[in-house]
């Protein structure tokens, strides 16, 4: 085949275009760390890049909501711990109390501690977030959940006005988890306290006294049903904690498979990439060498 | 006398070759450029039977062309023009649409994990807040990126009508040429540097749409697109337009000694219909696709909010407005919206969040979306995007093979027009020795005089 003379220069031209942009390419390619720079490098993967994305950020969502929610049953463990404790020492109180030994003005000195056990314990039910929300009121957030009615008869006068339901959060597929709490059942401690410190103050009480007995007694069952609530709030509470953790370790699984499949597929085979580099760098001086040996023959230079 | 002549017909063809052979090697770089040789030919013999002929003459110069390779060159021209100008737009989208932290799924994500993160604490405003501010960024991302769309749709249309005004500009000069090659063959004079320039602009013309080329017999070319109107016939052109009318943002018509056509600018190849093409089957559908996203987010969120009640108990109201008509405010939040305006109860009590968590489920809701069909909400962008790399991934090979061919074509053409300086070196070194010989002959024959002149003394 005949040959014009800038054919030369355009198949020069074409073999150093090339080289440079596969060169270009791969430099690219290095400086990122990534074998896929736009998705027309590779379509299908690309794809399932973005699907693992996808998915890596929902179950990082899911792991951040379990953070929170194990953020709130902590303190809500912490504060049904602490009501637990307050109730013990209240027992002891009363168990003293109903002890026939005991003088009216013994039993008088009982009343201040307990009507401050009573006090805190209302004041736990009804204690409130930074934002003013209630903790125990279920889902009736914005209502105090132990309502107090001073008009009511006496052993009537707390009322439980929040309500049970729950607020589930998502914590994986399918998964929900109650993140709150209600107290529904404490008002009738509170009922019965209040019953036996109106008996206790009503002048030359005494123990021997049955009508007195009878409300310290059932004041006393009042105390073992809201420890048992109560604990067996605080064994439920554990229980979700190791739920979560269980659950928090397998999502993290999942997040590490994630990654892995996030760098074996879009990570750049840097091995294969410098041998590339190589070559192509190795053509592109090979077309230099030739481009200034051919660039020099001509008939003109021996006339 | 005889032998004089003739030296002096081989001198002069001589002169005409070199002169030829200096014209190619002047042009050696020039492009489209078409090489010319002297065409030498014996003058026969006069009626006396002992002459041998009657020197040379240059009866023709040679234009070393050859009509298919121009024609092959031209068609290659079209397929380049028609997937060189949509890449770089296609890689423009690529780069916006498939930047990890900048695409659309990122923002869908932030939005749903805003969403999902109020689960925790239904009461907590900065967790509200959150998922208001997130609202907002997701519908810039929706925005901005229907910018982006609009503003290539712009710069296509634009684009457009500025090859459309170089076309014309063409089109009239290789009507010019057609007139003026005419006119100087059928006085007998060289027509080869304005045939090479006529060709030359069919071949500019060829990559700006799809071109059919006939030859005349009197050395013209006529002009027609692909679909058959003719563009320049011998010495007549006619005239491109873009503009918009009521029923197009831009429509292409063709007006021919009075006579005015719509073109289909899908069907025009070259430039104007590679841009087309990406136009209506790219671009358009992708922000089409885009739009339902957003609208349909809006929509679903929207209805589910108003099933819901805010903490106050009151009824939710809409959270987004999508305007329709793809302008730069497709989706917004809603003017006024604030934190507790989120309906998230299901029941009407403050700390519910039935209603929340199906807000949140809304993201691996079905949705339909214009070119991909049914898919999940969040998928739909990784989806799109997808069929943009494959778009853009066939886009690139295409234009791959059609610049292969067109190199090949360009060669192949250069192959016979082209200039080869080592031939030209070899051709100059014998015409001179031809017109050396021939000088010789003169001294030869001037020798011969004299001694006849001598003897006459």
């Amino acid at each position: 085949m005949r040959i014009a003379t800038t054919q030369y220069q355009s198949t020069m031209n074409q073999s150093l275009q090339n080289n440079q942009e596969r060169i270009t390419h791969l430099t690219q390619q290095m400086a990122a760390n990534k074998r896929i720079l736009v998705p027309s490098d590779d379509p299908i993967d690309s794809v399932r890049l973005a699907r693992l994305a996808r998915e890596e950020a929902t179950v990082q969502q899911y792991r951040d909501n379990i953070a929170s929610i194990k953020i709130r049953l902590t303190k809500t463990e912490g504060y049904l711990s602490n009501m637990s404790e307050e109730l013990i020492q209240g027992r002891d109180l009363l168990v003293w109390a109903s002890d026939g030994s005991n003088a009216p003005d013994d039993l008088k000195a009982m009343v201040s501690p307990l009507e401050s056990l009573r006090d805190s314990v209302l004041y736990n039910a009804n204690s409130i977030d930074q934002e003013g929300n209630y903790n125990f009121a279920g889902t009736l957030t914005k209502t105090a959940p132990i309502a107090y009615n001073a008009g009511a008869p006496l052993g009537s006068r707390y009322t439980y006005v929040g309500n049970t339901n729950s607020q589930n959060v998502v914590v994986g597929n399918g998964i929900t988890q109650p993140a709150n709490q209600n107290l529904q059942g404490i008002e009738k401690l509170l009922n019965h306290l209040d019953q036996a410190l109106n008996t206790l103050k009503t002048p030359g009480a005494t123990a021997n006294d049955p009508a007195v007995r009878s409300v310290l007694s059932s004041a006393l069952g009042g105390f073992d049903d809201a420890l048992n609530l109560l604990s067996s709030k605080v064994a439920n509470l554990g229980g979700s904690q190791n739920i979560m953790k269980t659950l928090d370790a397998n999502h993290a699984n999942v997040s590490l498979s994630n990654k892995m499949a996030i760098t074996d597929i879009g990570t750049l085979d840097m091995g294969e990439a410098a041998t590339s580099l190589n070559g192509y760098s190795t053509a592109l001086q090979a077309t230099y060498k030739a481009y200034s040996r051919i660039g020099t023959m001509s008939l003109f230079s021996v006339l | 006398m005889a032998i004089i002549n003739n030296a002096l017909s081989g001198a002069l063809a001589a002169q005409v070759a070199l002169t030829a052979s200096s014209q190619n090697i002047a042009n050696l770089q020039t492009k489209g450029y078409t090489r010319q040789a002297a065409l030498l030919t014996a003058i026969g013999p006069d009626a006396n039977p002992r002459s041998s002929g009657n020197g040379v003459q240059v009866s023709a110069l040679l234009r070393f062309s050859d009509g298919y390779k121009s024609q092959a060159m031209w068609r290659a021209a079209s397929d380049l023009g028609a997937y060189s100008q949509t890449q770089p737009y296609l890689n423009q989208l690529e780069n916006v649409m498939g930047d990890e932290t900048a695409s659309l799924s990122a923002g869908i994500d932030q939005f749903f994990g805003a969403l999902n993160a109020v689960a925790g604490d239904p009461g907590s405003t900065p967790l509200r807040q959150q998922v208001l501010t997130s609202a907002g960024l997701m519908s810039e991302r929706f925005n901005g990126l229907n910018n982006v769309f609009n503003s290539q749709l712009q710069s296509v249309r634009n684009q457009r009508s500025a090859i459309v005004d170089s076309a014309n500009a063409q089109i009239a000069s290789i009507a010019k040429l057609n007139q003026q090659i005419s006119e100087a063959q059928a006085g007998g004079l060289s027509a080869s540097a304005m045939i090479d320039a006529r060709d030359q602009a069919i071949d500019d013309l060829a990559s700006k749409m799809g071109l059919e080329v006939s030859d005349n017999a009197d050395g013209t070319r006529d002009v027609s697109l692909k679909t058959g109107q003719a563009l320049v016939l011998g010495s007549m052109h006619g005239t491109l337009k873009a503009v918009p009318t009521a029923t197009s943002p831009q429509e292409f018509s063709l007006s021919f000694a009075g006579t005015t056509y719509v073109l289909d600018a899908n069907k025009m190849g070259g430039q104007l219909g590679g841009l087309t093409k990406y136009e209506t089957e790219k671009l358009v559908p992708l922000q089409k696709g885009i739009a339902d996203v957003a609208q349909q987010i809006a929509s679903k969120i929207n209805t589910q909010l108003a099933l819901g009640s805010k903490p106050d108990g009151s009824a939710g109201t809409p959270l987004f407005v999508y305007t329709p008509g793809s302008n730069a405010d497709m989706l917004k939040v809603t003017n006024g919206f604030v934190a507790d305006d989120l309906a998230f109860s299901a029941d009407g009590t403050p700390g519910d969040t039935g209603n929340l968590q199906k807000l949140v489920a809304i993201k691996s809701q079905p949705i339909t979306v214009t070119s991909i069909g049914n898919v999940l909400l969040s998928d739909a962008d990784a989806q799109l995007v997808g069929k943009l790399g494959v778009d853009s991934q066939l886009n690139k090979a295409a234009l791959k093979t059609s610049q292969t061919v067109r190199t090949q074509s360009v060669d192949d053409w250069q192959s016979t027009s082209g200039v080869n300086q080592d031939e030209e070196a070899v051709n100059l070194v014998e015409y001179q020795n031809m017109y050396q010989a021939n000088m010789k002959v003169i001294a030869v024959a001037n020798q011969l005089f004299d001694a006849t002149l001598a003897m006459m003394g």
